[in-house]
């Protein structure tokens, strides 16, 4: 069942969940009714309800939020719907180059990878850096090959292919000869899934993965596999997972500065992300979402582009998803 | 007598201008640099004495004084450039040792200086002192950068405009000869803030920055530490770890404060030694190495990557003094002293912000950093005080 926003409650505050466990997200951008006809909207709230539930059940068991969020990631990650995984978007040159990163609120460790290209879950890829490795960021085939030293499932780039991504390069690189070299900044859709998680130890994490940019140039890396910019986590403010025009979230250090404002001018959960999304990354001209949680359990999940994939689920099992404002 | 009214007028507002901001920095300098603070104070002193010539309206020699000031304050608003080349810097480094590294400093100070002096940008000015400190084979980045496992060089580098936050970042780039000027062109000449590995490479050879073979950045010392890190390696049977503790970071960097008010920071690399798994570290990362905005400060950072990255160290000391409101020196010392040192991560950073006042803190044995403000003279330093 969608929940649904006014506009005025949109535009003053984000909607603000309490005694939220997990919530996740599956990525920000133009999404518009005619686009997402509702069987496809079904589609993708189902989707999305599974992965709450996937860490719900992980949570319920009593393991950690770690634990909870590498189980959502990984179901949207399998996912062909979601661009992360399976059914992420190719590069430029036809390939398919995926980012991740997870972190940890109670030790403040962080894990991630960037341009990897056969972890069948980047997201464990991240995990594994954290915990395995003394880094936190490793990069390109350098990345792979530890992924493998690790002994983590690797797959074929192929298995990442999906026709329908195909085809979206297919049409992007067919009206860039057409317009020429200068092709217009597409109205993108940022696919980008994520997820943010509270244990029974009160513990946050907080983890992200993505395919990037449809058509983007080769080596090109965004905020998702960056701490602070597209993932961050700490007990003592919150765990943020974003989603959005990358480059932005970057220039803005946008997780952290959600953090940072809640930590240094103590605004409360909803307040620091509404005025990061709204206010500093709005004035950037960056578009995009995030999905936030604090160590009480409130969650807020604002975003200034039309609609984000987003949901979450409550100590008792409540689930809500939506899409629109 | 019109003339001398003018005059009294400007040092008046020559003196005002001082008040806060200026009085915070020589402070700053007193408390950190006590033969530049004694300098400082005789300035003080003078600017006093000033006043009080002024104040009696009776010699010509006090108008041509008040004169001078005005001048020195019109024609140079607050130009400060602080590099740093790393806070991997070991104990028990002889005199001679340490000019030696103070030169390259200093020329370095110079040459962004003397961008800043053909009216250039801070930008300009972090990108000069930054390419002229990779090109020295003594600093760890560009030529004489560490090895990587495989005996490869792989470089990162990373610029930001605190003017509307522009960022510019690469990583693992092996081909560029300066890596920061390609950061540059990422972030002037391309739509993204972040390129990595042969991308960023072959986006170098696009753009027409000058591409050097991998023999260019190779020196014999760096080879030295690789083979004695991975015989060490041998003898511990350390096979899965980087073999951090025993590593020296050196890493270099920059902020800069213009004429117009903008800062700018850069910072680049070559890592750890030893790295492997494509290992990127903070010096690439905007928020953790470097981060530059006008709202706050410019920040450049060095040592163990990985605790600079987890605490998003750079963006920390920008949020502290923005929304914590703590002097820039107090929120760059908790970071160092206080963040990093619980995690017990090892390292230093620059920080500077628009009123010109910066902070060099580290809690390592040392860290090569020096400074050059509207004096045009460089200092430099290497362990403390």
């Amino acid at each position: 069942m969608p929940v649904s926003y006014s506009p005025r409650e949109m535009i003053s505050m984000p909607k603000v969940y309490e005694n939220v466990l997990l919530a996740v997200h599956g990525g920000a951008g133009v999404l518009t009714r005619e686009v997402v006809t509702p069987s496809i909207e079904q589609k993708y709230l189902l989707r999305l309800e599974a992965a709450l539930k996937a860490g719900y059940q992980v949570l319920k068991s009593g393991k950690s939020s770690l634990d909870a969020v590498v189980a959502a990631i990984k179901v949207l990650e399998n996912s062909p719907l979601f661009n992360a995984g399976k059914g992420a978007v190719f590069t430029h040159e036809g390939r398919i180059e995926l980012d991740a990163s997870i972190m940890d609120g109670s030790t403040g460790r962080a894990g991630a990878v960037a341009c990897v290209t056969t972890i069948k879950n980047p997201i464990t890829g991240a995990r594994a850096v954290m915990e395995r490795s003394p880094h936190v960021l490793l990069m390109g085939k350098g990345a792979d090959r530890f992924a493998r030293q690790v002994g983590l499932p690797v797959v074929e780039p192929s298995y990442f292919f999906t026709q329908r991504q195909w085809e979206r390069l297919k049409k992007i690189l067919r009206e860039e000869r057409q317009r020429g070299k200068a092709a217009p900044e597409r109205q993108q859709k940022f696919g980008t899934v994520g997820a943010v998680a509270r244990d029974i130890a009160g513990n946050l994490a907080a983890g992200t993965s993505t395919g990037g940019m449809l058509n983007k140039q080769f080596g090109r890396v965004g905020d998702s596999p960056i701490i602070g910019a597209g993932t961050y986590a700490s007990n003592d403010t919150c765990a943020v997972s974003a989603t959005g025009h990358g480059e932005y979230f970057m220039r803005c250090v946008t997780a952290y500065d959600i953090a940072a404002l809640m930590k240094y001018a103590k605004l409360p959960l909803a307040q620091a992300a509404h005025q990061v999304i709204h206010q500093s990354l709005e004035q950037a001209g960056g578009k995009g979402g995030v999905i936030t949680l604090d160590a009480h359990g409130n969650c807020a999940m604002p975003f200034n582009s039309e609609g984000m994939y987003r949901g979450c689920i409550t100590a008792d099992g409540t689930v809500a998803v939506a899409i629109f404002k | 007598m019109q003339m001398t009214s003018l005059s009294l007028h400007f040092c008046a507002v020559g003196v005002a201008n001082c008040t806060s901001s200026r009085l915070d920095i020589l402070l700053v300098f007193a408390r950190g640099f006590p033969a530049v603070g004694k300098m400082m104070c005789k300035s003080v002193k003078a600017l006093f004495l000033l006043i009080l010539l002024c104040g009696s309206l009776a010699t010509a020699c006090a108008v041509r004084a008040a004169r001078v000031v005005a001048d020195r304050t019109a024609k140079l608003p607050h130009a400060v450039l602080v590099v740093h080349g790393g806070a991997g810097v070991e104990k028990g480094l002889t005199v001679r040792q340490q000019e030696e590294y103070r030169q390259v400093l200093s020329a370095a100070l110079l040459r962004g200086y003397a961008v800043f002096k053909r009216s250039g940008s801070s930008l300009a000015m972090v990108e000069a002192a930054v390419r002229y400190l990779e090109d020295s084979p003594l600093f760890n980045a560009g030529r004489g950068a560490v090895l990587t496992r495989d005996g490869k060089i792989e470089l990162d580098a990373a610029i930001m405009d605190g003017r509307g936050r522009a960022a510019g970042a690469v990583a693992g780039v092996t081909v560029v000869k300066n890596p920061i000027s390609l950061a540059m062109a990422v972030m002037r000449r391309s739509p993204h803030v972040m390129l990595i590995g042969e991308g960023a490479n072959q986006f170098g050879r696009e753009q027409g920055v000058e591409i050097v073979d991998q023999k260019y950045f190779w020196t014999q010392t760096r080879q030295n530490e690789l083979d004695k890190m991975l015989e060490q390696e041998k003898l511990n049977k350390q096979s899965n770890r980087s073999g951090f503790a025993a590593h020296k970071y050196g890493t270099v960097g920059a902020v800069a404060l213009d004429g117009s008010g903008n800062l700018a920071a850069g910072t680049s690399t070559g890592g750890l030694t030893g790295k492997r798994w494509g290992r990127v570290g903070d010096s690439a990362i905007i928020g953790s190495g470097t981060y530059a905005d006008n709202k706050s400060c410019a920040v450049s950072c060095t040592g163990q990557g990985e605790w600079f990255i987890r605490f998003t160290a750079a963006a920390d000391v920008a949020a502290r003094y923005r929304w914590q409101k703590v002097p820039l020196r107090d929120a760059a010392d908790t970071v160092i002293h206080k963040v990093l040192g619980s995690g017990h991560g090892e390292g230093g950073l620059i920080a500077l912000d628009r009123h010109g006042v910066f902070a060099m803190p580290f809690n390592t044995a040392g860290m090569f950093r020096g400074y050059i403000c509207a004096d045009g003279k460089p200092h430099t330093f290497v362990y403390d005080k």
